[in-house]
């Protein structure tokens, strides 16, 4: 922050002003009493406070999380139950293959290929960048792929697993079409674990993708984070780990909540 | 059932269409009265009294008048200013009558730059550019344009040390958050930032807008100029986009000598490296001209001095070190190192990947000659940290905007071991130091320039650095863009003059400009 030269009293003064010459549990009393006032300090490098810059990467990063979530359902969903009730048949193949490549293509090789096509052949969106919406839709591509790829065979594997229960079996004794029986009776059972795994998904998403922030230049708590740790911007980095921890809580926290709406049978009961 | 199954796919093919319709109609569309300039980096603070990074230093040209500058061989030029020594410890400034007033309306005074200066000299105020700045012992203002600096000691090379931007005394005493809102009185106005990717200034000339966006892919951001997204852009790009650019015809390149000096660093306390032999070897071991050509695509050009021959301490001549792997072989021999009992070597760089490829190669050219190395790649600020720690043994990095030949006693002076100084290898020489000296000492520029250039090419000899390349400064354009002038330090003080000239705009693909 002073350079290579800084006289020995300039250094002392900025550990002052920093408080560092206090002792460690002092330190971190101050750091949690400005915790409470939502006071996460300031920026080494920039001086602005660091609640600002939050307040400006999130929208960025809750905006990118949410497009990729619907890409991946979009994706994820048809491609899943498709291939579990068409199990062994080339749509299963074919969707099964989608599912590898998409976990295999990593996003920094992606990414640059949908601007390519996209962008400088067709012309429909912007390289990079948060520009309106349709700058939204490549890095939601992107990383959406991959989640959906995951998605998609967790929920082939899901709905293989309840469709040949009892239940499937009175359902379709009953008359209901494959799509109802599907949608309401197999796909309700199968929900658990491929909301676990979209849960886990969404916070990581939400925590920011750094990578894909990255290559569209968008403006996420991903790329901050990424940043602060190559400047040595030591508050940042602190917030950012805060922010992305209470994230991840606060998304699995929601996960348990939506167990006990999709299963009655978790719901938490009064013991007496 | 068919029915509604059929009216239903109806309706979601009719939202399908709204939304995308949606989507389509609610895209911003980018003006086509702004020129778009990429950047690699953030400018980290727009407050010269606190910028350190090169983009930061580079956009605050644009917004701040400072009182000197620097001509094409880095000799210190009026530019708010000009000066007279009234006594070897007294200087005197006179700011010039055509000066711009402050971007808010008032004019800027010798008050203004007094209370710059005197902010930065503030312990209190934490700035990194005190401790340049530190000789300065008084600032007395006589006149509004009149400003007099004293100092503790002589030195021959202060005008060049008062490049930084001169803010408003008022402004400065109402703390005014400069890195936020930038208010100076260079050529340019700040006008917004948007998020942190776009900042917006204006050129007070002719009113035209800039959008400096930061698109940190290299890929991505060559990309945006192929689209048309941005207009131009400045270095930072791997040499092999550069040939591939080339071949574009809606693309212009222009370049330039650069004066960023890289080098391989040696400590020189060390065993191996910190005998001459080994570091004389490895000198003769690198192939720089092939790397230059196949590597950089011939945007570099050979090193033997910190200083190129442009600068006016650059020495013209100097006996390089060939490529010359026998004689190599020869000095490692001399050295005790054989092909049992090689040499091995610790290198230390980046994780920067294009950094690293040349980590490789040079590891490689080393091996031929029986020098084992081993790559260490840490990220940056990891990297840096150990290198000013002294904790290497062989680090590859580039002195970057080197203006004033004070470097030489930074980096090689015995007195200039950390935490004094940047001597990161200990280098400890008595001729170095004296010649140094007797370089500070003297007030005779053509004297002054005569030990540099001696000290130069007896650094050569005694390699505490080898040399490497100095890399080329690259500017890329859209075809439509004229008037750009590339400066030999990498500065954007060309978009003073950039135009886009409207006959090529209609030839710009639809999607870029509406």
């Amino acid at each position: 922050m002073l350079g290579e030269t800084a006289h020995a009293t300039d250094k002392e003064s900025l550990r002052q002003a920093l408080g560092l010459h206090l002792p460690i549990h002092s330190q971190l009393l101050n750091y949690l009493q400005r915790l409470i006032q939502f006071d996460l300090g300031t920026s080494i490098h920039s001086g602005r406070a660091i609640t600002d810059i939050f307040l400006e990467r999130f929208p960025a990063t809750v905006e990118l999380g949410l497009g990729a979530t619907i890409v991946a359902l979009t994706l994820a969903f048809p491609l899943g139950i498709l291939s579990a009730i068409r199990q062994k048949t080339l749509i299963d193949f074919s969707a099964m293959t989608f599912a590898l490549a998409g976990v295999s293509i990593p996003n920094f090789w992606l990414g640059p290929m949908l601007i390519m096509v996209g962008s400088l052949w067709l012309g429909w969106f912007p390289v990079s960048g948060r520009d309106g919406v349709l700058s939204l839709i490549l890095p939601a591509l992107t990383l959406g792929t991959a989640m959906a790829a995951i998605l998609s065979r967790m929920i082939r594997s899901a709905v293989l697993e309840v469709i040949h229960e009892d239940y499937i079996r009175t359902a379709q004794a009953k008359g209901l079409t494959e799509s109802r029986t599907i949608i309401r009776h197999a796909l309700r059972n199968a929900m658990l674990p491929v909301m676990t795994l979209l849960g886990l998904q969404l916070g990581s998403l939400l925590s920011g993708a750094v990578i894909t922030e990255t290559v569209f230049a968008w403006p996420g708590i991903g790329s901050l984070m990424i940043e602060a740790i190559q400047q040595r911007d030591y508050p940042i980095v602190q917030a950012a780990i805060l922010c992305i921890s209470l994230i991840y809580i606060g998304v699995n926290l929601l996960t348990d909540i939506l167990y006990a709406w999709l299963d009655p049978r978790i719901r938490i009961r009064d013991a007496s | 059932m068919i029915h509604h199954s059929r009216t239903t796919r109806q309706l979601q093919l009719l939202v399908f269409l709204i939304l995308t319709s949606f989507i389509v109609g609610c895209s911003e569309t980018q003006p086509n009265n702004v020129l778009r300039f990429g950047l690699a980096n953030r400018p980290t603070n727009l407050d010269p009294r606190f910028a350190t990074d090169a983009t930061s230093a580079r956009m605050n040209r644009l917004l701040y008048a400072r009182l000197v500058d620097f001509d094409e061989t880095a000799q210190p030029i009026p530019s708010l200013a000009t000066w007279e020594q009234i006594s070897p410890t007294q200087y005197r400034f006179h700011l010039q009558d055509n000066r711009q007033t402050f971007h808010h309306g008032p004019k800027l005074t010798s008050n203004d730059v007094k209370a710059t200066y005197e902010f930065i000299l503030n312990p209190d105020n934490q700035s990194p550019h005190r401790s340049t700045l530190s000789l300065i012992s008084e600032i007395q203002t006589s006149s509004n344009d009149s400003v007099d600096f004293y100092l503790s000691h002589p030195d021959g090379l202060f005008p060049s040390y008062l490049v930084i931007g001169i803010l408003s005394a008022n402004l400065i005493h109402n703390q005014h958050p400069f890195h936020e809102h930038p208010i100076g009185s260079g050529p340019f106005t700040f006008v917004d930032r948007p998020d942190d990717t776009r900042w917006r200034l204006m050129r007070i000339f002719d009113e035209q807008l800039f959008e400096f966006l930061r698109i940190p892919d290299p890929t991505v951001r060559t990309l945006k100029l192929l689209a048309g997204e941005i207009d131009m852009l400045q270095n930072d790009l791997p040499p092999e986009l550069i040939p591939y650019l080339a071949k574009e015809h809606m693309v212009q390149i222009q370049r330039r000598a650069g004066s960023n000096f890289s080098y391989l660093g040696f400590n020189l306390q060390d065993p191996v490296v910190g005998k001459h032999e080994v570091r004389q070897a490895i000198a003769h071991a690198i192939d720089r001209s092939s790397i230059i050509h196949y590597v950089f695509g011939d945007t570099a050009h050979p090193a033997n001095a910190l200083f190129p021959p442009t600068h006016w301490t650059g020495p013209s001549t100097l006996s390089e070190y060939s490529y010359d792997p026998q004689q190599a072989r020869t000095l490692l021999r001399q050295a005790g190192f054989t092909d049992m009992h090689p040499a091995q070597i610790n290198y230390k760089t980046s994780t920067d990947p294009f950094r690293l490829r040349l980590a490789t190669i040079l590891q490689h050219q080393l091996a031929q000659v029986g020098i084992r190395t081993s790559i260490h790649s840490h990220d940056w600020g990891t990297f840096y940290g150990d290198i000013k720690a002294g904790r290497f043994q062989m680090y590859s990095l580039a002195w970057v905007g080197l203006k004033t030949p004070n470097i030489f006693h930074y980096a090689f002076h015995s007195d200039s071991i950390p935490p004094q100084g940047a001597n990161r290898g200990k280098f400890v020489d008595d001729r170095t130091d004296l010649l140094i000296d007797q370089a500070q000492s003297t007030q005779n520029i053509q004297e002054k320039r005569d030990i540099y250039q001696r000290l130069q090419t007896h650094l050569l000899e005694a390699l505490p650095y080898v040399p490497l390349w100095f890399e080329e400064h690259v500017f890329i354009a859209r075809r439509s863009i004229t008037g750009y002038t590339l400066s030999n330090d990498g500065n954007y003080d060309g978009l003073l003059s950039v135009q886009r000239t409207s006959s090529n705009l209609t030839s710009q693909p639809e999607h870029e400009e509406h």
